[in-house]
């Protein structure tokens, strides 16, 4: 899905838990996620904990995808 | 380590007035193995019964298939540290075993990642169960139980029933005498100079949400890499508790009976210097892959290697560990070869792995789970039907209305498993 918005000319940020596979199939802006059953959260924090989280991982993803990039780039 | 495996061959099973067995038939009482595990809260009501090779039985579904085994010599019990059993270093002295019989759990659906074991038909060909003389132990759970509360009463009924049906072999005189031994690393490698050193790393499922393992009582999750002896294995040290697609599921009995380390000790001193076992898990965060992979590199070449033999239980993300496995172990400059099955989907046509590695030159496949069969009705079955749409390999329609099944061999347990237990192996085209 990544590859096909971006080919249509629609840059894509593609959050994923597990990079590796994100790099294999060639996603071009990456932003890491925190785990494969909850990428955009973590219920082991409190309530406020985990909204700032999931805000900062939102903001980075979009701050992603106004950056230029010059080939596969993981946003640590 | 030094194992001596005492197999008693089993060629049939009835219900008796108790456990025991003579001139080759294992008897069970059936309410001597219910009252084992009855009291349990979390079961409302069990039966056993009994399923043999090329009858008309269907077992379904079926959580974890185990063998009858007992230590006689040696520390420890079979399946240490869990079902009440000591911690105690198993591995060494002397194990009997209940060959050709084997403890079935079955109930209805935990998850919706448990399989089939049809005792005949085409379904029958595709998995090792239905080879062996079947003692399934039928649990109805409690009403409203919580998932991870019946899985794990499940799995500690099977345990518990295995190890008391164990017992039986106690004071028999086995048929045949199996000798397994690893010695320590340095004087192993002195052994067979000339011999390349081989390693296999074993890597168990360990995603959580009812796939998990658990290695002398610790889930598998929570491991770094370790090193094991090969006959902890058969010892019961490691056991599944997991309800990973079934076609490559481990089930326990394959973990007592590792295909991958009885070729690899048949080839050793021979055409190999069978060096022990690693094992590892497949977590869920990459932070838990990086360290693992890691680590399987690091005690791979601190254990000298030449090259390893990589096995994956589950498909999927696990893909990834097996990939960073290999890469890893690779850079090292030791050789890899990978043991995996594929699901490119029913067509074949697409990616078989969810990644891979440049490094990854050399593939055992054995087989895809995409493949759609249809499966016979038959006479008996042994759990319930009812669930067989939602099991993983069944969808809407497989099930028709003579109680034949068309699903994908996913739901068959072990038919495309990585320890190579079956036949099956996929081509290119």
């Amino acid at each position: 899905m990544v590859k096909e918005i971006e080919r249509a000319g629609i840059p894509v940020v593609h959050i994923a838990t597990v990079v590796p596979i994100s790099l294999t199939v060639g996603a071009n802006r990456i932003v890491p996620a925190i785990g494969i059953p909850y990428p955009l959260g973590n219920p082991n924090l409190e309530f406020k904990a985990e909204k700032k989280l999931r805000r900062e991982l939102v903001e980075k993803a979009l701050k992603a995808l106004q950056t230029e990039v010059d080939g596969q780039t993981v946003f640590e | 380590m030094r194992l001596e495996v005492g197999k008693i061959f089993i060629n049939d099973i009835r219900f008796g007035e108790s456990t025991h067995v003579e001139n080759g038939v294992l008897y069970v009482n059936e309410k001597e193995l219910i009252d084992l595990f009855i009291e349990d809260d979390r079961i409302k009501s069990a039966k056993i019964e009994l399923a043999k090779p090329g009858e008309s039985v269907r077992i379904t579904p079926v959580k974890d298939v185990l063998e009858p085994r007992v230590k006689v010599s040696g520390s420890g019990t079979n399946f240490p540290g869990v079902v009440g059993n000591k911690v105690k270093q198993v591995g060494e002295g002397r194990t009997h075993v209940l060959s050709g019989a084997a403890v079935v759990t079955v109930g209805k659906i935990v998850g919706f990642q448990e399989g089939i074991v049809d005792m005949s038909g085409i379904g029958a060909e595709y998995t090792p169960f239905s080879k062996t003389l079947n003692i399934c132990v039928v649990i109805e759970p409690e009403e409203g139980i919580e998932s991870h509360a019946y899985e794990a009463a499940a799995r500690e009924a099977g345990l518990i029933v295995t190890n008391f049906i164990g017992e039986a072999a106690r004071n028999l005189e086995p048929d045949e005498i199996e000798v397994f031994e690893t010695k320590g690393i340095i004087e192993q490698a002195k052994m067979y100079p000339d011999l390349p050193r081989i390693g296999y790393v074993c890597m168990l499922q360990s995603q959580g949400l009812l796939h998990d393992t658990y290695v002398y009582g610790v889930d598998a999750k929570k491991i770094i890499p370790t090193l094991m002896n090969p006959t902890e294995f058969m010892d019961g040290a490691v056991i599944s508790g997991n309800c990973v697609a079934s076609c490559d599921k481990i089930p326990t009995y394959l973990h007592q009976n590792d295909p991958i380390i009885e070729e690899l000790f048949e080839k050793h001193g021979k055409e190999l210097n069978f060096m022990g076992v690693i094992i590892t898990n497949e977590n869920v965060f990459l932070a838990d892959k990086e360290r693992c992979s890691d680590g399987v590199a690091k005690l791979a070449r601190l254990m000298d290697l030449d090259g390893v033999l990589i096995t994956e239980e589950g498909y999927g993300n696990p893909d990834t560990d097996l990939m960073m496995n290999c890469k890893k172990v690779e850079q090292n400059g030791i050789k890899t070869v990978l043991v995996t099955d594929e699901f490119p989907g029913r067509d074949g046509k697409s990616e078989s792995l969810a990644d891979a590695v440049k490094e990854a030159d050399a593939l055992v496949s054995c087989g895809q789970g995409n493949i759609v069969i249809t499966m016979p009705p038959m006479d008996k079955v042994i759990g319930t039907l009812e669930d067989i749409e939602t099991m993983i390999g069944g969808y809407d329609g497989s099930l028709k209305e003579d109680g034949s099944i068309e699903a994908e061999i996913q739901i068959i347990i072990s038919a495309t498993s990585a320890f190579g237990c079956n036949k099956l192996t996929a081509r290119m085209h």
